[in-house]
């Protein structure tokens, strides 16, 4: 368990914090997410996918479950483009306590649509049904950036299988 | 189904994503299992998203730790104390399995040793009761041999047709003395000696009737032999039985100067 705390907690925060943006609901969730793992370990089946992928699931699924809750105003996810940019802002405070390029500096490899794609998947907890209905953009459309910003990170990030 | 058509889809992205509807997840996790390149594929998607999710890494405060694995901690008396129990009574039982399988071994090797040592034995000891039966048997067969000899002698000594013939020891072995049973009608002679002196092994005794004066031929004998021996056939008119050492095998006529001892026969 600790093993997966060093070597996970890092990326699964970094999830969590961007969805929600506030360092103490993070960490409470970070937690949580943690706790929810720990109980429920033997439910991961190796056959279905990688353990990263489960462990994302299960931090991106429970941060997502937060911001429906009531601490946090749904008015959050809908911020204009412009407090975005502010936001972006505030992440890369927070990204100078790892080391190495942020992960601004890779996603801006990718059009202009990806990053957009990417961003709000990852990084702003939105669903692919709620990026197609708010942003009017089919959501084949989205699937299929978002296949194509990936196969650019894999390039990006020298991912060799 | 037209995978390459499938994976540009970018369904496994979602599902790598965790987006996909519970229906949607068991078609896909179906179709994982039925093509082996959609498994290629989703892999590599799940190594890019791990590899972008990793560089976008923030570490939480370290006290988040501290404080996660207390709950942890704190939790395991009751979420995980089953587990853990099961897990004790598992390798308890793993632990009494393998004692209980060492045990069973070494009660298996000291039986197995233990009977084949019994069995060792008995065979040991069946071979001696073999033996043992067939010197019983020899035994046996030996004093039933002599039983009828010595019957066959009883009948001999008890039958009043035999004449029973005292020779006793001449001048040169006085102590000397045998028997000769002899019957006229029937023309046996048998030789019993009392007391006789050892030969050497060049030498034997030869019995001799002595018919009208003239000594006859009743055939040779050794000094060891026990009960009565059968001689060689002597008819009418004997009148005394003399007994010579002689070269072994015997002579045609007696050498008279080696007389051990000599009977006559009585008469009526």
């Amino acid at each position: 368990m600790e093993y997966l705390y060093d070597n996970y907690s890092g990326a699964l925060y970094g999830v969590i914090f961007r969805i929600l943006k506030k360092e103490e609901i993070a960490e409470e969730v970070l937690q949580d997410v943690f706790l929810k793992i720990w109980d429920r370990f033997e439910n991961y089946d190796a056959t279905k996918g990688k353990l990263f992928t489960w462990l994302l699931n299960v931090a991106r699924n429970q941060a997502i479950d937060k911001t429906r809750s009531k601490e946090i105003s749904k008015d959050q996810k809908t911020t204009p483009i412009e407090k975005v940019v502010s936001r972006i802002d505030s992440e890369e405070y927070i990204e100078q306590r790892i080391d190495g390029i942020g992960v601004t500096e890779v996603l801006k490899v990718l059009s202009t649509d990806q990053q957009f794609v990417v961003e709000h998947l990852y990084f702003k907890g939105y669903s692919q049904s709620e990026l197609s209905e708010e942003f009017d953009i089919p959501l084949g459309t989205v699937k299929t950036r978002l296949r194509l910003a990936m196969q650019q990170l894999r390039i990006t990030l020298g991912v060799t299988t | 189904m037209n995978v390459a058509e499938y994976i540009s889809s970018g369904i496994l992205e979602a599902y790598a994503l965790g987006e996909l509807t519970e229906q949607d997840r068991v078609v896909v996790e179906n179709n994982l299992a039925q093509y082996p390149e959609l498994r290629t594929e989703l892999l590599r998607v799940e190594e890019v998203q791990e590899a972008l999710l990793m560089q976008a890494a923030i570490a939480p405060r370290k006290a988040l730790k501290e404080n996660l694995f207390q709950k942890i901690e704190a939790q395991k008396p009751e979420t995980k104390v089953v587990s853990l129990q099961a897990d004790q009574s598992n390798s308890n039982f793993w632990r009494f399995a393998v004692a209980a399988s060492v045990t069973i071994a070494l009660i298996a090797s000291y039986l197995a040793y233990d009977y084949r040592d019994k069995w060792m034995n008995s065979e040991g000891q069946l071979t001696q009761l073999i033996a043992q039966n067939q010197r019983v048997a020899e035994d046996y067969n030996q004093v039933n041999q002599r039983l009828d000899k010595i019957e066959s002698d009883l009948k001999v000594v008890d039958n009043p047709d035999f004449k029973r013939v005292v020779m006793k020891g001449t001048e040169g072995s006085p102590e000397s003395m045998a028997y000769v049973y002899w019957n006229e009608s029937s023309k046996e002679v048998y030789l019993s000696i009392q007391n006789m002196r050892e030969l050497s092994k060049e030498n034997q005794y030869q019995l001799w009737a002595i018919i009208d004066g003239k000594p006859v031929d009743a055939g040779v004998f050794d000094n060891n032999l026990a009960g009565l021996l059968k001689m060689k056939a002597i008819g009418n008119g004997a009148a005394a039985f003399a007994v010579t050492i002689e070269p072994r095998g015997g002579k045609a006529s007696p050498t008279l100067e080696t007389m051990q001892v000599v009977g006559n026969v009585v008469k009526g």
